[in-house]
Parts: C-alpha cells; sequence; structure tokens
C-alpha cells in the first residue's frame, strides 16, 4: 500500500493511494497563494497600478520592464496570476481510478487533474460538495476572464534569472508547473465527471475497496472519507470541525479502528480560536462604523460568510447597526446565498429543523427581505447607484489580487477611518496587503478557521485509535513562529508519519488477509475434525475462481464422460489427474509414550538429548536419530528403510490426521 | 404567652398526637420549636405556661405509630422542657425522660431506622444538656456508646449533631475553676453530693470518648476513614475551644494515635489532620505556655509529607491560621507553596538549587497531570499575596520576584511566553489557556499591589494586562479581573513616566474596541472599568498629574459612556450611567459649569428615566443625580440639577420599580438635608448615611428657626419634595412606605414641632397640591378626610404631617410584611385549620384541599 503526496499545502492536500489493486486520489485542493506574487488584477483602470515603476535589478543587467513591477519595496510579476498545482510528475495521473473530494474548497485543481491527463475515472462528491465547488470555480474563472491580460509572463521563471530576484519571488518552487487559470469550459467537463454520493453510502471500487463518505462538520456536504476492504481500513480525514456551525456535526464513530487514518486539513490558525475571532470581527466592524468608516470583509462567497452573516444578524441590533448596509458581491453571491438555504438535510440539526417551521434554515434571508443584506454579482451595474456609505462590503477574492475586492482597496485605502478586516485564514494577510502600500486603511486580522485544532485531534485520534497516522510534516512540529508551544503539534505513539509534496510512503501495514467465498455445496461436502476444543479443521480440494476481485471457491468439476461420439476425435489433454492431498497431521509426539511403545518394538537403548527446541533421540543400537521438535519430526537413518518405515508408523500413531 | 395561644395549645396538641400527617406544611414543627425555645429563653416555664404539653409528651412516646417527624419534635421539646433543672427535676418525678430518651423502646419499634428520630433525639439531649444534673442523667443511663455510635451515622446531619454533642458535654462541663459557671466543680455547698455525683459523670464521659478517641482515630482498615475524619472533626472542635487542662489531656490521649495518622499520610485526611495540630498550636500555646514540643513535630512532619498535593494543602492551612511566630515551619511553608510557581514559571523563587532534588521531581511529576496542575498551581497562586507580605527573613527571594513569577505565569498562560523553563514543556502546557489558572493569576497579582517592591513592576504588569486584555479569547471574567487588577495597579502607581504614549494610544484603541464587543460582559465590564479609572481621578488628593488621568482622560471616556447608554443591554446602560456619575464628579466637586456635554447627557438620562423598560438602569439615572447633587459644592445654586431634581423627584416617585422609588427617596432626603439641616428639630434619617451628610453638619451654623422655615418648605414643596415623599408613604411596598415615613417625621419635627400653634403659623401657610384621579392624592385625601373635590385639592402641610398618623405607620412599617402570618397565633390557628381540613378531606374523598400557609 503506497501513498504518493502531490500536495505540501496541508489543508489543500492532493494525495493518491495506492490500495489493493484501486488507485484513489484523496481531494485535489489548489494551492493559490502562488497568486500573492502577482500584481492585483483592478476591475477599473488603476492610475497607481499602471504607474508602478518596473523592477530593474541593481546592476542594471536584468530589465524584465513588461514583467515584473515595484511597489513599496517588492516585486510582483504583472501578468495574468497563477497557480501552483499538484505535482503531476510523481505518477501517471491517467492511472487514477477515482478521485474523492472532501470539500469544495478541496477540489479546486479538479480541472488540471481531469482534463488534459488522460483521466477516465470517476470523482466522488457530496451534492453541496459539487454545486458550491462549481460556484467557486465558476467566480474564479471570471473573476480572471473579466480582465483579461494580454501578456502572459515567462522570462523570470527563468531559472538565471529567478535566482537573480529579490525574495519571495526567488524562494518561490516549481515555478514552471505554475498554470494560469482554467476555462468555464473545462470546468463544465471535469464537473460531469463527478457522481453524487451521501453521507455513508457505500460505493464498490472493482469489487476491491469500498468507499464511504462520512459528515465532516466543516462545510455544507464536507466529509471524511473511509476506504476499507475486508480486512483492511484506511480513513481519510481532511478538513473537520466540532465546532456547531452550519454542518452537520462530524461523524467521528465511524473512523473507529482504521489501520491507516491520513490526516490532513487542521486548523491553520491553532491560537486563534474562532469565537473569540468572531467577536473581534464583530467589535472592530462595530467600532469602524460607529467613527463612520467603511468595513472591507474579503472572503469566498461560500463557507465562513453564512456564520458571519449569522453573527452580524444577531449582532448589528445590539450594536444599533440597524441601518448600516451590508453589500455581497460576488458573480455568485445570489446562488451561494440561495443554495445555502436548499441544503437542508445537509445542515446541523438546529437548522433542519426550521425546515419545518415558515422560515429558512439561515437568518441571511431576513437580512436580505429586510434590505440589510444587498448582493450584487458585481460593483458595475445596480450596485454603484444603490451604494450608500458607511457600510460593511463582503467580497472576494481573498488574497486581493482579483475580484471586486481590488476596487474597494484602492478606493477605501487612502482613508484611515475605513478598516479591512481578513477572516480567511488562507493568505497571509501583510503579504495580501503588500501591492497597497503605503495603505491609511486600518487592517485587522480575524482569521477564522472552524477545522480541528491539535487540541481537539489529540482527543479524537485517542478516541478512534488507529494504528499509524500519516499527516503533513507541518503537524509534526510546533509552527515556527512559536517554538516553545510543544502543544501545537500532534505527540502520538508510535509518532505519526510525515509526508511532504512528493513523498512517496509505503505505508506500514501488510495485508495478511483475504476473503474467499466458498459455495454451499462445497461447503457441505467438508468434515472437520476437531484438533482442539473450539477448533475444527478440514481440507478442502476445489477451484479458485477470481473475478472482479471477488473470490470464489468451487468445486472441482468432474472429469466429463467420454463423449458418446464414435468419431474418433483427437484426444484432448486430459484434465490434470487430481491425487487426493496427502493427509495433513497435527499434535504432538509425547516423550514418556514414545519411549515405551519403542521399548515394546524391541528399541531399548536410547538417549535422550534435550535441546532447544524439543529432543533428540539416539536409538544407539541402529545408529538412529529421531529429532522430536514442535513443528517436526525428523527420522534420520541411513539405508535402513524398513526401519524408517516402522519408526515412522509410531510416531504417526501420536498423531492426528485430517 | 398570651391567652389566645394558650387556649389554642391543647387543641394543637391533640391534632398532633393524633397524626401528624395533617400539617400544613412540613415547617410548622420547626416553627413550633422555635417558638418554645423563644419562650424558655425569655425565662418562662413552658412546664407551667401549658401543662398540656407534658400530656402530650407523654401520650405520644407511648404511641409509635405517631409520624416520627412528631416523635422527633416530642424528643425536641422535651429536651428544651428538661434544659432548666426546675423543668428536669419535674419531668423526672413523672420519669417522662427515661420513657423518652430510652434507646431500647425505639430499637424493638423499629423507629430508630428514622434519621428523623435519630435527629430528635441527639437534638433533645443537648437540649437538656445545660446543667449537671442533666449530665449525670446522661451518663447514668448509659447514653455514651450510642452517641458516640452516631458519630459515624449514615446520615451526615445525624453524625455531625452527634459531632457537636460531644464536643458539647466535653466543653460545656469541663472543671475550669477560674472561668467558672458551667463547670462540674463550681462549688455548691448546699449540694456537695450532686457535685460529686456531676464530677464523677464528666469524668466517665471524658474517660469513655477519650478511650474511643485513642482506639478510633487510626483507621483499620481504608473504609474507616470516615470515623477518623470525623474524630479529626471532633477534636478540632474540642481543642479549638478547650481550657488547658482538658485540651492537655486530649493531647496527651491523641498523641499517639495522632503520630502514627501522620505517619501513615492519607491524603483524604491531611487537611482535618492540619486543623487539629493547628488548633492544638493556638489552643496549648505557642503563645502562652511551654510550646507542646510533640505537636510542633507532627506539624513539622505535616510540612514534610510525601505528597506534593497534600503537603501544598498542609503548608496553605498552616500559614493561613497564621502561626508565623514559628519562623521555621513559616519558612518551610512557604519554600513548600512557592514550588509550583518556581517549577512552572522557571523564576528561581527558590534560589538556585535550594530545593531538595527529590521533593522537586515529585513536584514535577505531579505537575506534568492536568487537573492537579491547574489545582496546585492555584493554590500557589491564592497565597502568593499572603506570601509576599511576609517579614523579609522568612522569605526564599525578594518579594517583587513573586510579582515577576506570577506575571511570567500569565505570560505561559496565555501562550505568548517565548520559552518555557527547560525541562517543564509538559508542565507548562498544563496552564496554557487554563482560563482557572488565569483568573487565580490575575486575583494574586491584583492582590499584590500593595507588596514591598511591587511599583517597580508597574510597567510590566501592565504589559501583562494589556496583553490579556488584548487577547481575543480571553474569557469575560477574565477581562473583567483583568480591568479589576489594571484600576487596582493605577491606584497605586504614583511614578507617572511608565505611561508611555504607544500604552496609552494601545489603552484608548482596546477600550473603543471592547466596548463594542459581542458579549454584553465584556462591555458591561468595560464600561465599569472606565468608571473605575475616572473614580480613582475624583477621589485622589491631588488634582492633577494622576495615572489614570494620564492613561484614559474625560475625552476619550465620555463619547464611549455616551455610546454605552444606547446599549441594548440594560445592565451595560446602567453601568454607563454610574460610570459617567463617576467621571463627571470631579467637575462637579470643583463646581464647573454644566458643559454643553453634561447637558446633552443630562437629557439622555431623563429619557431614560421616562422611558428604558429596564430597571437597573432608571436605578442608576436616579442615583446618578443623588451623587450629583451630594458631591456638589452648592447643589441649590446649579440651576440645571435643581431643574433636573424636580423631574427626577416626579417621576421616579411614580415609577414602576420600588427601588427606583427608594432612591427618589434618598435623592428627596438629601434635598431635605441640604434645605433643613440648619433647622433646630431637624434631626437626619440616620440609616442611610450619606457621605455628605456629616460634612454638611459641621459646615452649616444652625439657622435660627422657624423664620426660615417658611420658606424653605415652600420651596421643598415647589420641588416636589414633599408630594414625592407623601405618594411614598402612600406606596404599597414597604421599605419605600418606611423610608418616606422617616422622612416626613424628619421634616415635621424641623417645620412644626409639637407646640404652640402660632408659633408655626406662618409655615401653616405653606400648602400642597394632593392631585385627584385615584392616585396617592386620593389616598392622602381619605386619611386626612379632605373632600375630595373635581382635580386636586391643596392642604397646608404643616396639617398634612401632623394629621397622618405618622408615628403609628412607622410601627406598623417596621414589623415586617408578614409580621401577622408568622405569629405562634397564625401558626397553630393553620394547624388547627389544617386539620380541619384534613378530616373533612377524609370523609369526602375527591375532594382536593390545597393550604396555603402563607
Amino acid at each position: 500500500m503506497k501513498l504518493y503526496c502531490l500536495s505540501g499545502h496541508p489543508t489543500l492536500p492532493c494525495n493518491v493511494l495506492k490500495f489493493k489493486s484501486t488507485t484513489i486520489m484523496l481531494d485535489c485542493g489548489l494551492d493559490t497563494t502562488s497568486v500573492l506574487n502577482f500584481l492585483p488584477l483592478p476591475l477599473v483602470h488603476s492610475p497607481r497600478l499602471s504607474k508602478l515603476p518596473s523592477w530593474v535589478s541593481k546592476d542594471g543587467t536584468i530589465n524584465l520592464e513588461k514583467e515584473l513591477k515595484e511597489c513599496a519595496g517588492r516585486v510582483f510579476v504583472d501578468s495574468q496570476p497563477e497557480f501552483c498545482l499538484p505535482e503531476r510528475e510523481l505518477l501517471d495521473l491517467s492511472t487514477v481510478d477515482v478521485i474523492l473530494v472532501s470539500n469544495y474548497h478541496c477540489m479546486m485543481a479538479l480541472p488540471y487533474i481531469t482534463e488534459h491527463t488522460g483521466f477516465t475515472g470517476t470523482v466522488y462528491a457530496t451534492e453541496p460538495t459539487l454545486q458550491i465547488g462549481r460556484l467557486l470555480m465558476e467566480e474564479l474563472v471570471t473573476f480572471m476572464e473579466r480582465v483579461p491580460k494580454a501578456q502572459s509572463a515567462t522570462c523570470w521563471k527563468n531559472k538565471e534569472i529567478q535566482r537573480m530576484l529579490p525574495g519571495p519571488l526567488k524562494d518561490a518552487v516549481d515555478v514552471w508547473t505554475w498554470k494560469r487559470s482554467y476555462s468555464m469550459q473545462e470546468v463544465n467537463s471535469a464537473l460531469s465527471k463527478v457522481q453524487l454520493v451521501g453521507y455513508s453510502q457505500k460505493v464498490e471500487l472493482f469489487g476491491a475497496v469500498q468507499v464511504s463518505p462520512l459528515s465532516s462538520g466543516y462545510s455544507l456536504g464536507s466529509s471524511n472519507w473511509i476506504i476499507q476492504s475486508h480486512h483492511e481500513k484506511v480513513s481519510y480525514v481532511s478538513g473537520s470541525s466540532l465546532l456547531t456551525t452550519h454542518p452537520q456535526p462530524m461523524d467521528q464513530s465511524s473512523l473507529k479502528n482504521s489501520d491507516v487514518l491520513i490526516l490532513t486539513g487542521l486548523t491553520q490558525m491553532p491560537t486563534a480560536n474562532p469565537d473569540g475571532m468572531l467577536g473581534e470581527f464583530c467589535s472592530n466592524l462595530a467600532m469602524t462604523i460607529r467613527a463612520g468608516g467603511n468595513v472591507l470583509v474579503p472572503c469566498y462567497s461560500s463557507g465562513v460568510i453564512y456564520d458571519l452573516l449569522e453573527c452580524l444578524y444577531q449582532f448589528i441590533d445590539n450594536a444599533n447597526l440597524g441601518t448600516t448596509p451590508f453589500y455581497f458581491i460576488s458573480p455568485v453571491a445570489n446562488s451561494s446565498l440561495e443554495f445555502s438555504q436548499i441544503f437542508a438535510e445537509w445542515l446541523c440539526h438546529n437548522k433542519q429543523s426550521k425546515v419545518y417551521l415558515p422560515e429558512p434554515p439561515f437568518p441571511h434571508a431576513e437580512l436580505i427581505q429586510t434590505n440589510k443584506l444587498k448582493h450584487y454579482s458585481s460593483i458595475h451595474g445596480d450596485f454603484s447607484s444603490e451604494f450608500r456609505q458607511p457600510c460593511v462590503v463582503f467580497t472576494g477574492h481573498p488574497s486581493l489580487r482579483f475580484g471586486d475586492v481590488v476596487h474597494f482597496m484602492e478606493l477605501w485605502g487612502k482613508s484611515s477611518l475605513n478598516t479591512i478586516i481578513f477572516t480567511e485564514p488562507d493568505f497571509s494577510y501583510l503579504d495580501a496587503l503588500a501591492p497597497y502600500q503605503p495603505l491609511a486603511m486600518k487592517c485587522v486580522y480575524c482569521p477564522i478557521d472552524t477545522r480541528l485544532n491539535f487540541h481537539q485531534v489529540s482527543k479524537l485520534l485517542k478516541e478512534v485509535q488507529p494504528l499509524h497516522v500519516v499527516c503533513p510534516e507541518q503537524y509534526t512540529q510546533p509552527p515556527q513562529s512559536q517554538a516553545h508551544r510543544s502543544d501545537l503539534m500532534l505527540e502520538l505513539h508510535p509518532p505519526p508519519m510525515p509526508y511532504r509534496r512528493c513523498s512517496v510512503l509505503n505505508l506500514p501495514f501488510r495485508r495478511r488477509y483475504e476473503r474467499v467465498y466458498i459455495l454451499p455445496e462445497l461447503a457441505n461436502s467438508l468434515v472437520p475434525s476437531e484438533i482442539k476444543p473450539g477448533v475444527s479443521l478440514a481440507t478442502v480440494s476445489a477451484v479458485l475462481h477470481s473475478k472482479d476481485n471477488k473470490h470464489t471457491l468451487q468445486s472441482v468439476p468432474k472429469a466429463p464422460p467420454a463423449p458418446p461420439s464414435k468419431k474418433r476425435k483427437r484426444v484432448p489433454e486430459e484434465p490434470p489427474v487430481l491425487l487426493g492431498p496427502k493427509p495433513l497431521l497435527s499434535g504432538a509426539v509425547p516423550l514418556e509414550a514414545f519411549l515405551a511403545t519403542l521399548q515394546k518394538h524391541g528399541i531399548t537403548e536410547v538417549k535422550v538429548e534435550e535441546t532447544a527446541d524439543g529432543h533428540i533421540l539416539h536409538l544407539q543400537a541402529e545408529d538412529t536419530l529421531i529429532q522430536l521438535e514442535e513443528d517436526g519430526t525428523h527420522i534420520v537413518c541411513d539405508n535402513n528403510e524398513p526401519l524408517r518405515t516402522t519408526l515412522r508408523d509410531l510416531v504417526l500413531r501420536f498423531l492426528q490426521r485430517l | 404567652m398570651d391567652a389566645d395561644c394558650a387556649s389554642l395549645l391543647p387543641g394543637v396538641c391533640a391534632v398532633l398526637a393524633a397524626s401528624g400527617r395533617s400539617l400544613p406544611d412540613d415547617t410548622s414543627l420547626e416553627k413550633l420549636l422555635d417558638w418554645f425555645t423563644g419562650l424558655t429563653e425569655a425565662g418562662g416555664s413552658l412546664l407551667e405556661a401549658c401543662p398540656c404539653l407534658l400530656e402530650f409528651i407523654s401520650t405520644v412516646v407511648l404511641n409509635t405509630a405517631v409520624d416520627p417527624g412528631v416523635l422527633s419534635f416530642a424528643l425536641r421539646l422535651t429536651g428544651l422542657m428538661a434544659a432548666t433543672e426546675d423543668g428536669y427535676e419535674k419531668l423526672q418525678e413523672r420519669s417522662v425522660l427515661d420513657q423518652v430518651f430510652q434507646l431500647q423502646r425505639w430499637r424493638e419499634a423499629g423507629l430508630w431506622e428514622d434519621p428523623c428520630l435519630r435527629i430528635g433525639w441527639i437534638l433533645g439531649l443537648r437540649s437538656m444538656l445545660q446543667h449537671p444534673k442533666a449530665l449525670c442523667f446522661f451518663v447514668q443511663s448509659d447514653f455514651i456508646d450510642p452517641l458516640l455510635q452516631l458519630q459515624t451515622d449514615a446520615s451526615l446531619f445525624v453524625a455531625s449533631a452527634a459531632n457537636q454533642m460531644l464536643a458539647h458535654i466535653l466543653l460545656f462541663f469541663q472543671p475550669v475553676p477560674s472561668l467558672g459557671c458551667n463547670g462540674v466543680d463550681k462549688k455548691e455547698e448546699d449540694d456537695d453530693d450532686g457535685t460529686k455525683r456531676a464530677s464523677a459523670a464528666y469524668a466517665a464521659a471524658l474517660a469513655a470518648i477519650s478511650g474511643y478517641l485513642k482506639e478510633s482515630l487510626v483507621p483499620k482498615k481504608y473504609t474507616a476513614l470516615r470515623q477518623s475524619l470525623q474524630i479529626l472533626k471532633l477534636l478540632a472542635l474540642l481543642l479549638a475551644a478547650a481550657g488547658p487542662p482538658l485540651c492537655d489531656g486530649l493531647l496527651q490521649t491523641a498523641g499517639d494515635p495522632l503520630e502514627d495518622l501522620v505517619a501513615a499520610g492519607c491524603s483524604q485526611l491531611t487537611l482535618p489532620l492540619m486543623d487539629v495540630l493547628l488548633a492544638a498550636c493556638s489552643s496549648s500555646g505557642f503563645n502562652q505556655r511551654v510550646p507542646d514540643q510533640r505537636v510542633g513535630r507532627l506539624l513539622s512532619s505535616m510540612l514534610d509529607v510525601n505528597e506534593p498535593a497534600d503537603l501544598l494543602h498542609a503548608a496553605a492551612a498552616f500559614l493561613r491560621r497564621g502561626h508565623h511566630s514559628d519562623v521555621v515551619n513559616t519558612t518551610r511553608a512557604v519554600r513548600i507553596l512557592l514550588l509550583p510557581l518556581h517549577i512552572v514559571t522557571g523564576q528561581t523563587l527558590l534560589g538556585t538549587n535550594a530545593t531538595a532534588d527529590g521533593r522537586r521531581s515529585s513536584a514535577v511529576e505531579q505537575l506534568k497531570c492536568k487537573t492537579s496542575c491547574i489545582s496546585m498551581t492555584c493554590v500557589t497562586l491564592t497565597n502568593a499575596p499572603r506570601i509576599a507580605l511576609l517579614p523579609l527573613g522568612v522569605l526564599p527571594c525578594a518579594p517583587d520576584l513573586i510579582v515577576t513569577a506570577v506575571l511570567s505565569l500569565l505570560r505561559i498562560c496565555s501562550g505568548v511566553s517565548s520559552s518555557s523553563p527547560p525541562g517543564c514543556g509538559e508542565v507548562c502546557r498544563n496552564v496554557i489557556g487554563s482560563g482557572k489558572v488565569q483568573k487565580c493569576a490575575l486575583e494574586a497579582l491584583t492582590a499584590l499591589d500593595g507588596s514591598p517592591g511591587a511599583t517597580e513592576k508597574t510597567s510590566e504588569v501592565f504589559t501583562v494586562l494589556m496583553q490579556y486584555l488584548e487577547n481575543p479569547d480571553s474569557d469575560p471574567t477574565v477581562l473583567h479581573k483583568s480591568y479589576q487588577a489594571f484600576v487596582k495597579w493605577t491606584g497605586v502607581c504614583t511614578d507617572l513616566s511608565f505611561v508611555t504614549d504607544q500604552l496609552r494610544l494601545d489603552l484608548v484603541e482596546l477600550v473603543r474596541r471592547r466596548a463594542c464587543d459581542m458579549r454584553w460582559e465584556v462591555r458591561d465590564s468595560t464600561v465599569e472599568f472606565l468608571g473605575q479609572l475616572a473614580g480613582l481621578r475624583a477621589s485622589a488628593a491631588t488634582t492633577e498629574g494622576t495615572a489614570s488621568d494620564a492613561l484614559l482622560g474625560a475625552r476619550c471616556t465620555t463619547p464611549l459612556l455616551k455610546e454605552a447608554l444606547q446599549d441594548a443591554e440594560s445592565y451595560v446602560r446602567a453601568s454607563a450611567v454610574s460610570a459617567l456619575a463617576k467621571s463627571l464628579t470631579h467637575g462637579w466637586q470643583q463646581g464647573a459649569a454644566p458643559s454643553e456635554d453634561e447637558k446633552e447627557i443630562v437629557s439622555r438620562l431623563l429619557e431614560i428615566l421616562s422611558q428604558d423598560t429596564e430597571g437597573f438602569p432608571r436605578r442608576a439615572v436616579v442615583q446618578y443625580f443623588a451623587s450629583w447633587f451630594s458631591s456638589s459644592a452648592s447643589p441649590s445654586s446649579a440651576p440645571l440639577l435643581m431643574r433636573c431634581a424636580r423631574s427626577v423627584l416626579s417621576q421616579g416617585s411614580a415609577d414602576l420599580d420600588w427601588e427606583v422609588k427608594v432612591h427618589t427617596l434618598e435623592l428627596a432626603q438629601l434635598l431635605l438635608d441640604e434645605a433643613f439641616s440648619g433647622h433646630r428639630g431637624y434631626r437626619k434619617v440616620s440609616d442611610a448615611p450619606h457621605p455628605r451628610a456629616a460634612v454638611s453638619e459641621l459646615t452649616r451654623a444652625p439657622r435660627a428657626s422657624p423664620e426660615g422655615a417658611e420658606s424653605d418648605l415652600a420651596a421643598a414643596v415647589e420641588l416636589g419634595v414633599v408630594a414625592a415623599l407623601l405618594s411614598g408613604l402612600v406606596d404599597c411596598d414597604r421599605p419605600v412606605g418606611l423610608r418616606a415615613c422617616r422622612l416626613l417625621m424628619a421634616l415635621r419635627d424641623a417645620v412644626c414641632p409639637p407646640g404652640p400653634p402660632d408659633a408655626t403659623a406662618a409655615v401653616a401657610t405653606v400648602s400642597c397640591e394632593l392631585p385627584g384621579g385615584g392616585g396617592w392624592g386620593e389616598e392622602i385625601r381619605k386619611t386626612l378626610g379632605v373632600e375630595s373635590g373635581e382635580g386636586g385639592a391643596r392642604v397646608s402641610v404643616c396639617e398634612a404631617l401632623r394629621s397622618l398618623g405618622l408615628d403609628e405607620r412607622l410601627d406598623v412599617l417596621t414589623r415586617s410584611s408578614d409580621h401577622v402570618h408568622n405569629s405562634p397565633l397564625s401558626l397553630l390557628q393553620d394547624i388547627l385549620t389544617a386539620s380541619a381540613a384534613h378530616t373533612r378531606a377524609d370523609t369526602q374523598p375527591g375532594e382536593e384541599v390545597i393550604v396555603d400557609c402563607y
């Protein structure tokens, strides 16, 4: 059993598991942090961005005037942003049989995997994962295609040149593999390969293994996966949460008794408690609005935003913010808000029960009805005429490199009254803000990551007790910035097996058993004999029939009677003569009784020697040795076959035959 | 006992004797006993006053079918009646006592199983044992052994009562000639024989109890632990109150077993053992007499047990009892208590190599377990402030190092500490994020503000506190405690150099954000903090340069507090009102003219008073004006204040919340004090002393009365003070009525003292309006017998004050509102009624009888 690790990002994993005869890809997350190296894509012409000076190396030898721009001491690539894809050279992606997706954030690389690689398999995902994943991809494509950039910068990727660039461009890895965004057509093609599954639904893969998604409590339709054969069980834990937010709670008990547990997607902010951050978010928001400023919340169009809106729904009256408008701007804003309301069966119990009442599960419906929350597909159109300040704007993309958020950064960045509140944990806020410096706007970092923290995961692992844990190497040591916090790492016995990008792990367990079926008539013919109380054995002669990874023992077909044809035919090859197998022996030879028997048969001069495994009997007169050991008996006697046979028969008297 | 009760009592006795089931409620018997106890204590003889009781007891104890509750009552009643020698003898004559307390009978009847009866037996005997004869009876009846058995009774109440009783016997009758009144060997010439007998009885009791102590103190097996625990409690009770001979005897008896117990080192017994040893120390005398070396030695051994948690508790107990003259043990206790802090924080509180490695390593082991780590650290922290105040001689380090250690612990707890002491990572991990340790440490820090050398640490303290206040994960109670610590340390801070611009900016930013927090508790603490900080400014002796001023000026505070007046949570609004009062007090004291800001606040406050749906903010508003009035240098010359006072009085006295009304009357009182304190005859109502009251008395020379009275009274009427008082007088809430009545009496004594009416003729012309329409005006008019007109009516204030019957009203109001229902007569009637109803209900099944006994 092997695990190929195609992504080094702990929360955007992409691993391939070879298990029995199947090749299963676990998630295909897209590492978008690479876009931080690019200049933002403004929606409206930005004089500031267009006037940025080109970067020239100190000695003036490198001048990529068209490709690299300098802003506040940092260098950015002026090109369509590119993403860091999962590794595609480690194994042939066309051999992947299935892709299991655990949540909509972990499927963003899907088109890169399923298209143009020869992939012919199936993708399994829950319905909300598919639908919201589609929205996020659609949003990404719209963000990119809305502001097309003619040129694509490639010169800077030249190894010689990259070496000369200032950090962090200099340290960016695998830049040649970075790719521009996919197209809508590729998205549609990729998603057409998705087959929907429900929680705990069991899907057979080629009869060899069974996969089944479990609720993971992180987002709508998010799942962990169980991959099991009859005798082995592998659990794949991706983004999971034990907090009571909107999704169905996490199913922990089904993870019990795993041979291997692959653990990914823990919180990226182990020291930031989501409740505390939510509180900070609200108080900073209120403080800014009271002072007459605007609040910008860069966020994804699905996920934590539902919880933020729900929290604000309760908070705005308390904080006297009743008249402040909230805007949600995204090409998929409307769909996202509406989708969330219709996936009732995927919601937590509390919200599910609301479906039976005449009220929608999420309170943002009421915010929309009362005109407190308005949503627009972009800043163009209705929004520009209805826009009123001070206000709160939720918009993407959280990297601040593309999407409507770029416009608001340009618009509000200059006033210290305004505040930008980061809630998505995927990007370093300082890096995200780098191309907007100098910035007067207040910045608040309240990353809300509801995924499991180390404390919770230790408890979980204690409970489910997997034999082996595999996890990204980042989880086996404290975070770099807090090297003394030994509580912020996994400490397990045996220690977890760490992986990094491009690792290939031999998972530390051998398959020892296989299930074989036996046909009823064959079973009827067995004659078991009891070898010790409660244990009976029988020998079976049968034909092993293997098909679709199912093994069946069938009766040995009788040799067909000679065909009653007069015509002489060439005698077909006789079926191999099936000799009855020699009977199997069991039991042990008791020394005293055996010596007595020998004596009866006239063998009296026996010297007994004790060895580590048993005894050696030296029949001195006959010059013969009998070695009695736990698992074997040897009679060494030269050129005296009758004696050997006699001795053999004497030994056999004490043994059981099957 | 009045005649009514005496006549009802036989009936009640009959009811009780018949069956206890029909009692109105289960407290009736207790109430009856309370009443009887009261009568006995007042010196009455129950036997003489109600002979029916004796009859009752004799009947009841013979009838084992009676409810055990009633039997228990009978036992206790018997004890009460035998509490005097006289009563005892009368009962003995009729051999009632033997009948009542004889155990055998109760056991045979199977009633002894009922804890109710057992406790009745104990308490009955306990009441009786007030004289030597009772003791003789007790000993002769061989009650001592059963009592000792009851000490480990399954019922905790019985066991505890038995323990108390054992202690009572030995202490009450202990032979202390000098102390004298209870001792069995007090000289009574006429009853020498009796004395001897009593002495013998006491000796027998003492011997039995001592024997028991000696025998059972050390548990034979683990299950007997409870017995040891009970005996230790008994010993502690005895040693704490015993005179020297008894004490010495007890220590002699218990010495060996105590030594065995100490040596056994049983965790559960550590604290009770410490209690006994410390009680022994206090009584037998480190202070007065030659120290009992054995006790000292045992105490030392207790401070040397192996189990770190027990050791810590023992040391804490030692320090709490304050035997600080015992330098050796105090030093040892201090070192024990500081050890966990030393380990967790890595601060060298105990020197670098001072602690025996064995103890340190066992403590480290214990600290690796999360629960014991938290509890041990908390014990250390709770004791840290006390330790820091100990004389330098017993401290292993400078006291300011303790502050440093607490700060360091706080940093570790919040996870911001950049390093953990070598080898203690596992220990540190246990306290990271622990709210309990955080709270304990913050409490310790708050209490450490006065420790020697603490002021050196101010800047560090503020840094840590700011980290806590900034931390989004801090629990509301942790934030609250951080605020408290902040205020406390600001109060002691005299050197302003630590108030850096950065700190000021951070604090301003912080309180702004916290004032918008999602959790109302946090908003409330923040608002309260702003008020307290401003309060420091007002109470400071100097007018300029206080730390609180330097940190947060009014320019930052007031807008936040104004905002908080609109908060959705009523507690926060109330806190904001109080905080505003505190922040403005300084200005009021200076007599500054109200700013525009203040005028705006005032109108908002009046709005709250008239419109807020919750009581807390309205109460706070009335208090705001009261505090304005009392801090103001010359309130009557502040027109805004006087205008406000008028509307507060009219709105506050019409409020639905009785506390608002009481606070309104407090304001009325201030106004009265201001107007009339110079008048002869005006006495301040003292039950609510006001800080200003004392000052005004000293500064004002008494004015000649009554010439000024007329105008002052007219002014009071004009302001609405009199109307507020009159409406309060007829209020349905007793506290309001009571206060109003007292104030009206004070007013009456000032403006129309009893005497020839012509002396007060001028005052009599002052009249006030009684509004019509069914309110308080109507009520007052009825009392005064004034014809009710179309609208209101005007009455002379003086006349009203004279004819309202204030003295009689005060009488009624001072009695508790349920005095009628709580009277013995009512109780007796209730019992009879309930019994009657019960009988009726028996005859008419199906008809439910609901008895309301209140």
